[in-house]
């Protein structure tokens, strides 16, 4: 199992597409920095212009800790899916390059390879968020500096900039459960459907999907508790005064095991299917 | 027998790809299996292989290595962007087999590979892929190889040189060598046995010679002076170049060259032209 984890991140760290990922991640964010460089304080200022005059906020209110926040909201969307698009390219590029077939006229098990290939996208999917992480503090603190933050979540709430700090940093944290679930079940579309072009349209399907149903105000329902999408927005509640804890470690838990499910179900799945 | 396929069957959506083929390979063999594209040739070494589960039948390998067979289905199928020894290295790490430096470049040298090229073997010829192909699968020491159109997109001095190795394989090392072609001239120079498979079935299986026996019927002959007068006239010889097309049993050419020469020729080569046909119609076994 250690060896076919080892050519794994092997054949990662040789791939160009890894290096493109990761420049994909930096240009994303120069993106919102730039954006936020030339339009962020009009509008800014727009949003508090009534606040500003009842309210002291220490420092600008475009501040490093926002555009980290901003860079964050990636997670909703444009991050899983380049995290999708990446990680399924490990399996359906051996598919199409028939590489499979090299690798299994070899003593190899299939279970322990598509094992492995799980273990190496969650371990790319964390160094891509620490990535993303360290970047997004890195620029937004040199280019805007730091001061106090201010998230919409139902009303406006507002952080001072040490109290800011380490709730981004928790949030990047459960992100990570929430890109780990869609890095697990974007590999096991790649198993079900080989094809590099398919698995990127249902992958992409499959996000839009779960953005939909985002929207959709299941209530105290059990839907409510326990949709997957519902659970991967947990990182988001370290943006309201009280951290309910128990909630988020609940939630990340439940769906850590949607992921070990979907994965033991990949696993099943590639055991029994002929490598055409 | 190092590997044997009994019975096997494999159908594809109802549509039966492979139907009851019973095929064997002993060691120091080169067996050969010849069929058009889409006879179920490559679904056959893929069942051999482990790939493909068959529907019915069993494959039965008796040997005690690690690796009892290995081998290459319709390409070479490498990491483009990994150099040789790369892909030597990954291919050897999955099989729980360190290979150090030493023992690929041992492994370049055996298939005919350069030791000193460090580009990426998407750069890499046909022949070289298929080399790299081969050494990938003699990493372990098999005991049988399972080639499926390894003279595919090479030219003849790459076709020249894979054969030679093959040869090498069989006669040295003992290896059971599978092949698999649709070009029948080139199984029937170092084939020992022939099994011809068409829709899936296997229609005839004999020793190479015996085949070629029986289902030539003409001869290419290349030489100077080929004076068919008199009693060649009867087979038909048709002149194109510096040679000509004739259509005679195997018993007969022996007497054909003999009368060329006779008759003041000199012969360069003689090349038996098998009768595809023939060797594909459906036959009782």
């Amino acid at each position: 199992m250690r060896a076919l984890i080892w050519a794994e991140l092997y054949k990662l760290y040789r791939q160009p597409r890894t290096y493109y990922a990761l420049g994909a991640i930096v240009l994303m964010e120069v993106v919102i920095l730039f954006s936020a460089y030339y339009q962020g304080s009009a509008l800014i200022d727009v949003l508090m212009s009534t606040l500003k005059q009842s309210f002291y906020f220490k420092g600008d209110l475009l501040n490093g800790n926002l555009l980290v926040y901003v860079i964050l909201n990636t997670i909703w969307f444009h991050l899983p899916l380049l995290l999708m698009i990446i990680v399924s390219g490990l399996l359906t590029s051996e598919y199409k390059d028939g590489t499979l077939r090299s690798i299994f006229v070899q003593p190899v098990s299939k279970s322990k390879f598509v094992l492995s290939k799980y273990f190496v996208a969650m371990l790319f999917t964390m160094v891509a968020i620490f990535f993303l992480m360290l970047t997004a503090f890195g620029l937004s603190y040199t280019i805007f500096g730091r001061g106090d933050l201010i998230v919409y979540l139902d009303t406006l709430n507002f952080f001072e900039n040490n109290d800011a700090m380490w709730r981004l940093f928790w949030a990047y944290l459960s992100g990570t459960v929430t890109m780990m679930f869609y890095s697990v079940m974007s590999l096991t579309i790649a198993i079900f459907f080989r094809d590099t072009t398919i698995t990127w349209i249902l992958a992409t399907f499959f996000l839009i999907l779960s953005n939909l149903m985002l929207r959709v105000d299941f209530g105290t329902s059990l839907w409510g508790k326990l949709l997957y999408v519902k659970l991967g927005e947990s990182w988001q509640h370290f943006f309201y005064y009280d951290i309910n804890w128990q909630e988020i470690v609940l939630n990340n838990t439940i769906l850590l095991g949607y992921t070990a499910i979907v994965m033991g179900f990949g696993i099943l799945v590639f055991k029994h299917r002929d490598i055409a | 027998m190092i590997v044997s396929g009994e019975g096997l069957t494999k159908s594809y959506g109802g549509n039966i790809v492979v139907n009851h083929v019973t095929i064997r390979c002993g060691p120091g063999t080169i067996t050969g299996l010849l069929g058009t594209n889409g006879a179920g040739k490559s679904t056959l070494f893929k069942m051999l292989l482990g790939l493909v589960k068959p529907d019915q039948g069993r494959v039965i390998i008796e040997s005690t290595r690690k690796k009892p067979l290995s081998g290459i289905i319709e390409k070479p199928c490498l990491y483009g962007y990994l150099n040789a020894a790369e892909n030597l290295k990954i291919f050897a790490s999955i099989q729980k087999t360190p290979y150090s430096r030493e023992n690929i470049n041992h492994l370049l040298k055996k298939v005919g590979l350069p030791t000193d090229r460090k580009d990426p073997v998407k750069n890499f010829s046909m022949g070289m892929k298929q080399r790299l192909g081969i050494a990938i699968a003699l990493i372990n020491d098999p005991e049988a190889l399972v080639l499926d159109e390894p003279f595919s997109g090479l030219d003849p001095i790459g076709v020249n040189s894979l054969r030679t190795l093959i040869l090498q394989m069989a006669r040295e090392e003992k290896m059971a060598v599978l092949i698999a072609s649709h070009n029948v001239e080139e199984l029937s120079k170092f084939c020992d046995f022939l099994y011809v498979i068409k829709d899936g079935e296997i229609v005839r299986s004999d020793t190479a010679k015996t085949l070629i026996t029986q289902y030539t019927d003409q001869y290419l002959l290349v030489g100077e002076n080929l004076n068919f007068s008199g009693p060649l006239e009867r087979f038909n010889p048709v002149l194109i170049g510096n040679g000509a097309e004739i259509r005679c049993n195997p018993n007969e050419i022996t007497k054909v060259l003999n009368q060329l020469v006779a008759n003041g020729g000199t012969i360069i080569s003689c090349v038996p032209k098998i009768n595809m046909n023939r060797l594909f119609q459906y036959s009782q076994l």
